[in-house]
């Protein structure tokens, strides 16, 4: 039966070649129109480190150390490095890492000019939390990150620059005037939303260097997105070891993530916190009201926008724009049915129920709904690669906004829903069609 | 005009009519909606940083050979380029700054008029030679700006010393509402250091930090081998064209270090990408719109006009010029147009506080809607007119057929 509703639809289709393709070219601009803003919201709002989200957490708490704290609504964004490497200590979550990005020159071993890139610090637990593929090698110890040991994880992007895509798990890169040791090669990895850098832009490419977070003393680096000072420093200090400078300045630069498995690990965490800063309290420290957050990673993305609103916006205004298409294809099969009125009419006065003629109307609406949604995904394809121009090619080489298998499912389903709200009324309409009226003039 | 009969026809006709008003309402409420993003990220776009953009290049320089970690080494260094790119031919000026336009980073700082209670003042700060205000265009206009001499100690200022600022106007304003900021003292937060401001700059906009419009300008060198240096460089002409002049006059001084450079509209341009690409995707949004609804529009009045050819055919027999029938069917358009736009003005406002409440965005300005709903008139009736003349073909003769 389906298949016959299919050649019937195929002839209507032959019979009417100019309305039918004005119909598929509304179609298609309606789903391709939408899959392109829809996907570029997907792209943003989507869990950015599926399946373990639930379970990564933020830490914040004010450890501002003025009254002139511009924190009133919200913690600061960042702790800072004693702070981070004293919540590290904590065993109440089952992986914990502190986090911050700077810049490093990078020296290729044969006489070529040094480049200037990204190195982001951080410890053993990083790579597991955020769930980091792996091509040669693996993370550090935990060990390494307590010695600290000079070791490096890299990017598949900077090991195909430095060592031609080989396994360089045991060679050595240079790094601002210190060797490291590879210990692990990344796989292709490009994160739309990068998790573990909210702050600041949450959308910038992974670094291609990953280092212990304690080298950041012994290497002297310094954050390079963002940093927040409240303290003069003291006369002399300039002259302490940078490692001492960091743990007396009171910066506020580093991102601070707990693996908590359950409801029950979140409040003992909490409370841990709180029990934290009350005892920094009595040493003379956070002397502003507590702000302390442990908060969940898609609660984070929620607060600090990751989806940009003029893209919620668009997604809406472009779900609109399929409902007016589909409007307007009203009108388009309603005219096409009528006009084979007098068809239908036979078949009616041949037996067919007013069912089979409403089957076979909606049926061909479907199929019509399911060709143009074919044309919108190529459509859309053509629509994100004029946004990837803007929003570029990762380290990857993989455009930014891609549609993937839920996207293709859901285009699917508009163009579904476009051919039932542009199928529905006419389908009715031609299956009332009383058929006596229509013998008559035969 | 034959209002009566036209309205009761439509009442015979309610799909297409009702297709009709839904599709106009709802290509309306976009439309507005559109226009309104459209004109709030214009406005933000248009905004002009004051500065000579067009004629900035941008210059980095990142110190990787270990004899650069002498600060006497690098405080000579950045002398050495200044002078450097200013003998480039074509460079009108050359500064070392810390300021960063259309970059979206730098530094912020708290500051207050000395002895004020409650809550400091936030603003952007930056280190800068006397050479920003020629390099930049933006002349002092009260007051003065900096001395070689100022900007040489600014490095190793004792912070009980009084450093000399240059501040924007908006920053002066707010906190010398009265004005007469010049010669006025200055602190940061907690009052440990002082400043005094020795001149105001009218023009200023870099959008950071949600202090787009104020700066504190400070005198000195911010110089170090981990953040390297930053310097600007105003040419003549294109500066895109002098890059590679600029970056071999710099390694001319100076092989060990990475450097950095593109010109300030690149930068401006970055600074723009995603909100020229929101304009231009609602821009497009809108035109396939307007495009899908005149097509719409088209479809159904030939419809209309197909499904009456034997009444047409009668009017014109019973006496009607082709121009009545013509009025008929753009008069029976405007009429349907016209729900359509009044439901569409209300779901316009409906969306509108629908994407502010739950989404954000723009509110709607009665201006726009108005031009939505003009275009949309003359759209239905553009659209209207093509089956309408049509229409008016029709042949007396078809009345006495068939009947």
């Amino acid at each position: 039966m389906l298949l016959y509703n299919v050649r019937l639809a195929w002839k209507s289709v032959q019979r009417y070649p100019v309305l039918s393709a004005l119909i598929l070219l509304g179609i298609a601009l309606g789903v391709g129109v939408s899959t392109t803003f829809i996907t570029a919201y997907h792209v943003l709002a989507r869990d950015p480190v599926p399946g373990k989200s639930d379970s990564l957490y933020y830490v914040r708490m004010n450890s501002w150390g003025r009254g002139d704290s511009p924190f009133r609504q919200d913690p600061p964004p960042l702790i800072t490095y004693r702070d981070a490497l004293e919540l590290l200590k904590s065993r109440i979550p089952v992986r914990s890492t502190a986090t911050f990005s700077s810049q490093a020159t990078i020296f290729p071993r044969d006489g070529v000019r040094p480049f200037r890139d990204g190195v982001r610090l951080v410890t053993a637990d990083f790579f597991p939390m955020f769930a980091v593929p792996f091509r040669y090698g693996g993370p550090w110890s935990r060990e390494a990150d307590a010695r600290p040991e000079s070791v490096a994880v890299i990017s598949s992007a900077l090991n195909d620059r430095l060592f031609g895509g080989a396994n360089s798990v045991g060679r050595a890169i240079r790094l601002e005037g210190h060797d490291l040791r590879v210990v692990g090669v990344l796989g292709p990895w490009r994160p739309r939303v990068r998790a573990f850098g909210l702050m600041g832009n949450p959308l910038r490419a992974p670094e291609p260097v990953f280092i212990p977070l304690q080298l950041a003393g012994p290497m002297s680096f310094q954050p390079s997105e963002m940093q927040m000072n409240w303290r003069t420093p003291q006369p002399g200090e300039e002259a302490l070891p940078y490692a001492s400078q960091l743990m007396v300045n009171e910066a506020l630069f580093l991102g601070f993530w707990a693996e908590l498995p359950d409801a029950g690990k979140v409040r003992e965490y909490k409370s841990f916190i709180d029990a934290y800063v009350s005892e920094q309290k009595k040493l003379g420290r956070f002397p502003n009201p507590p702000q302390n957050r442990v908060t969940s990673l898609l609660d984070l993305m929620e607060e600090e926008r990751v989806v940009p609103p003029q893209t919620k916006a668009l997604a809406a205004i472009s779900l609109l724009f399929l409902v007016v298409s589909a409007l307007n294809l009203i009108g388009l099969f309603l005219g096409k049915f009528l006009a084979r009125a007098s068809n239908v009419g036979v078949r009616r006065a041949l037996g067919a129920s007013r069912w089979t003629i409403f089957v076979q109307h909606l049926v061909e609406c479907e199929l019509m709904g399911l060709a143009g949604g074919f044309l919108g995904v190529l459509l859309s394809v053509a629509g994100l690669a004029i946004l990837n121009r803007v929003y570029g090619d990762g380290p990857d080489g993989v455009a930014f906004f891609q549609l993937d298998v839920p996207m293709v499912f859901a285009a699917v389903a508009l163009s579904l829903l476009a051919g039932t709200i542009a199928g529905l009324y006419p389908a009715w309409r031609i299956c009332a069609v009383p058929p006596a009226r229509h013998l008559k003039s035969q | 005009m034959e209002f009566g009969p036209i309205f009761r026809s439509l009442l015979r006709n309610r799909a297409r009519v009702v297709l009709i008003v839904v599709e106009v309402a709802l290509t309306l409420a976009i439309v507005a909606n559109c226009l309104s993003l459209i004109m709030d990220t214009q406005a933000q776009l248009a905004k002009p940083s004051g500065f000579d953009d067009e004629h900035i290049a941008v210059i980095q320089s990142n110190p990787f050979d270990d004899r650069l970690r002498d600060p006497a080494v690098l405080n000579r260094l950045v002398d050495q380029d200044v002078r450097a790119l200013r003998a480039v031919p074509g460079v009108r000026a050359a500064t070392h700054t810390s300021l960063r336009p259309w970059e979206s980073s730098g530094q912020i700082t708290a500051i207050r008029v000395p002895g004020s209670r409650g809550e400091p003042t936030r603003t952007q700060r930056a280190e800068t030679d006397p050479g920003l205000f020629d390099t930049l265009g933006i002349p002092v206009v009260e007051g003065r700006g900096f001395a070689e001499a100022e900007y040489d100690r600014g490095a190793d200022a004792p912070p009980d010393q009084v450093l000399p600022v240059v501040v924007s106007r908006a920053l002066a304003d707010q906190l010398y509402p009265g004005g007469g900021a010049v010669g006025k003292p200055l602190a940061d937060a907690d009052e440990s250091q002082h400043f005094q401001i020795v001149g105001i700059i009218d023009r200023f906009y870099n959008p950071f930090g949600g202090n787009s419009d104020k700066v504190m300008l400070v005198p000195g060198r911010s110089v170090a081998f981990d953040s390297g240096s930053y310097y600007l460089a105003r040419t003549t002409g294109d500066p895109g064209s002098l890059i590679s002049q600029l970056e071999k006059g710099l390694l001319g001084v100076e092989k060990g270090r990475f450097l950095h450079l593109r010109t300030l509209v690149e930068n401006r341009t970055e600074f723009h990408g995603r909100d020229r690409l929101l304009v231009a995707s609602l821009n497009g949004v809108m035109a396939l719109l307007v495009l899908v609804t005149a097509l719409g529009i088209v479809g159904l009045t030939s419809f209309s006009v197909a499904e009456r050819r034997r009444q047409i055919g009668t009017r014109r027999a019973l006496g009607a010029d082709r121009m009545a029938i013509v009025r008929h069917f753009l008069l029976e358009n405007w009429m349907v147009t016209s729900f359509g736009v009044v439901l569409g003005v209300a779901l316009a406002y409906g969306l509108n506080f629908g994407l502010v409440t739950w989404v954000a965005g723009a509110r709607l300005s009665p201006a726009m809607v108005a031009a939505g709903a003009l275009a949309l008139w003359a759209i239905g009736l553009g659209a209207a007119l093509g089956p309408a003349l049509r229409g008016a073909r029709v042949p007396p003769a078809i009345a006495t057929r068939n009947v």
